[in-house]
């Protein structure tokens, strides 16, 4: 009796939530869910196929009559009702065989799936006639939506260009240049129409695209011309010009055109290099002879770098480089002398 | 938008030539310095000096520090332009008076 009185409790809670989002309580009765779920999915299609035929058989015979969908579908729900066709076998013995596995009582539970998968099939014709019918209705709601958008839209900016004529000293008259005024009603534009769209049944016209693999293609081609274009409208958008001499001149810093203040007068300069690797060069001049015109030429040019604080390690090293490089070329010249 | 005057090319021919003999000498600076150093030498030989002579001599004429001219940077005047401001004494005298100088006053005393 308590199995029996408990089954029967869950069967209408099941049909209470339209078995989408019923709250199992047991893992037997979310299988039970799944497997009706499942079955009912596979049937849709066959099901759509019979009725396009039905539907033609139908039209042929019935010419002169008006109504003829209605008329078909309302055959069909006379036959189902009779335990007729529509239920397929398979489900039959699926409904059968989940019936054996679970321990309450087989018949109960077999004539309780039958009638949930009845409901099920019920349910899914009921949606394919609104689907027929309110297409339509659907359609015109979408264009009343995207009317009202457009009103909406139209209405923010006459309300933004009423501030700016009302009032030119308001506070936002300088915010308003005709870049962000676009941009606003762009965005204004684009979050209704995004509202309107979420709004609404699922109408299972389409079926879920694989995006994964698009998304795969497009990492590995790019940067695109779009890309590219897409990216600079945005710093465009982005990059306001300043509003104040303040902003200005924080972009100027930032570009390098101002300098930073108070002034260092070391702001370019980066020297690393120590006292000791200005002064002691003679490690650089250890290539050339240590005796001989050169040698003493070599020196005092290093007396000199030494006592230069106006350049870089690098540029001094550099300098004797160059000298090396010059005096084994002319080494030649050198030895006639 | 920019409410001064914006000049997008050089006043005159002059003042190009002087802009690329300005480049060049940058360039060959360096060069120029060491070469000079080995030919004003009384340590090495005559003869390293004669040959450094012909090379700095080979270098572009352009080169030499020498012909840079500070003209007026507004005007390409050669002459009567201080060097603090890089203006002809007129054009210097148009801003000042006009009040856009920093710093610049009538003298009275």
């Amino acid at each position: 009796e308590k199995d029996e009185s408990t089954a029967s409790k869950d069967s209408t809670t099941e049909v209470a939530s339209k078995s989408q989002e019923s709250t199992a309580e047991t893992p037997k009765q979310k299988l039970l869910d799944i497997i009706g779920n499942m079955k009912v999915e596979v049937s849709y299609r066959k099901k759509l196929q019979q009725l396009k035929t039905r539907e033609i058989k139908k039209q042929a015979t019935n010419k002169l009559e008006g109504t003829d969908s209605e008329s078909s579908m309302l055959q069909k729900t006379t036959e189902d009702t009779q335990r007729g066709k529509p239920l397929k076998p398979e489900l039959v013995e699926a409904a059968s065989a989940v019936a054996s596995s679970l321990p309450l009582n087989k018949k109960q539970t077999e004539s309780e799936l039958l009638a949930q998968l009845r409901r099920h099939e019920e349910i899914t014709e009921k949606q394919k006639k609104g689907g027929t019918i309110n297409i339509r209705n659907v359609i015109s709601e979408m264009a009343v939506k995207r009317q009202s958008s457009a009103q909406r839209g139209v209405k923010i900016s006459s309300r933004i260009s009423l501030e700016l004529d009302e009032d030119g000293q308001r506070i936002k008259p300088e915010r308003l240049s005709p870049q962000s005024f676009d941009s606003r009603r762009y965005f204004s534009f684009f979050f209704l129409v995004y509202r309107s769209l979420k709004v609404g049944r699922r109408l299972n016209i389409f079926t879920k695209a694989s995006t994964e693999t698009e998304n795969a293609l497009k990492t590995v081609s790019s940067p695109t011309i779009w890309d590219l274009e897409f990216a600079k409208e945005i710093a465009a958008i982005t990059a306001q010009p300043p509003r104040n001499g303040f902003e200005e001149m924080i972009q100027w810093t930032k570009e390098g055109i101002l300098w930073e203040f108070p002034i260092d007068n070391e702001a370019g300069m980066e020297d690393d290099a120590e006292f000791h690797e200005h002064i002691f060069l003679e490690k650089h001049i250890e290539d050339f002879p240590k005796q001989g015109p050169i040698r003493h030429f070599m020196e005092l040019v290093i007396c000199g770098l030494s006592k230069n604080p106006y350049l870089s390690v690098k540029q001094k090293i550099e300098h004797i480089e160059w000298f090396q490089k010059y005096f084994e070329e002319k080494k030649e010249l050198l030895q006639e002398i | 938008p920019c409410t001064r005057q914006v000049r997008s090319y050089y006043v005159d021919w002059r003042m190009l030539r002087d802009v690329k003999r300005r480049k060049l000498a940058y360039e060959y600076a360096d060069e120029r310095l060491r070469i000079n150093a080995i030919r004003k030498n009384t340590i090495l030989p005559k003869e390293l000096q004669e040959v450094a002579d012909k090379e700095i001599a080979d270098l572009p004429r352009d080169s030499c520090p020498v012909r840079i001219r500070n003209r007026c940077v507004l005007t390409s005047r050669p002459r009567g332009v201080k060097r603090r401001w890089r203006l002809s004494r007129i054009v210097f005298r148009h801003f000042a008076d006009h009040a856009q100088m920093s710093g610049i006053q009538r003298a009275m005393w």
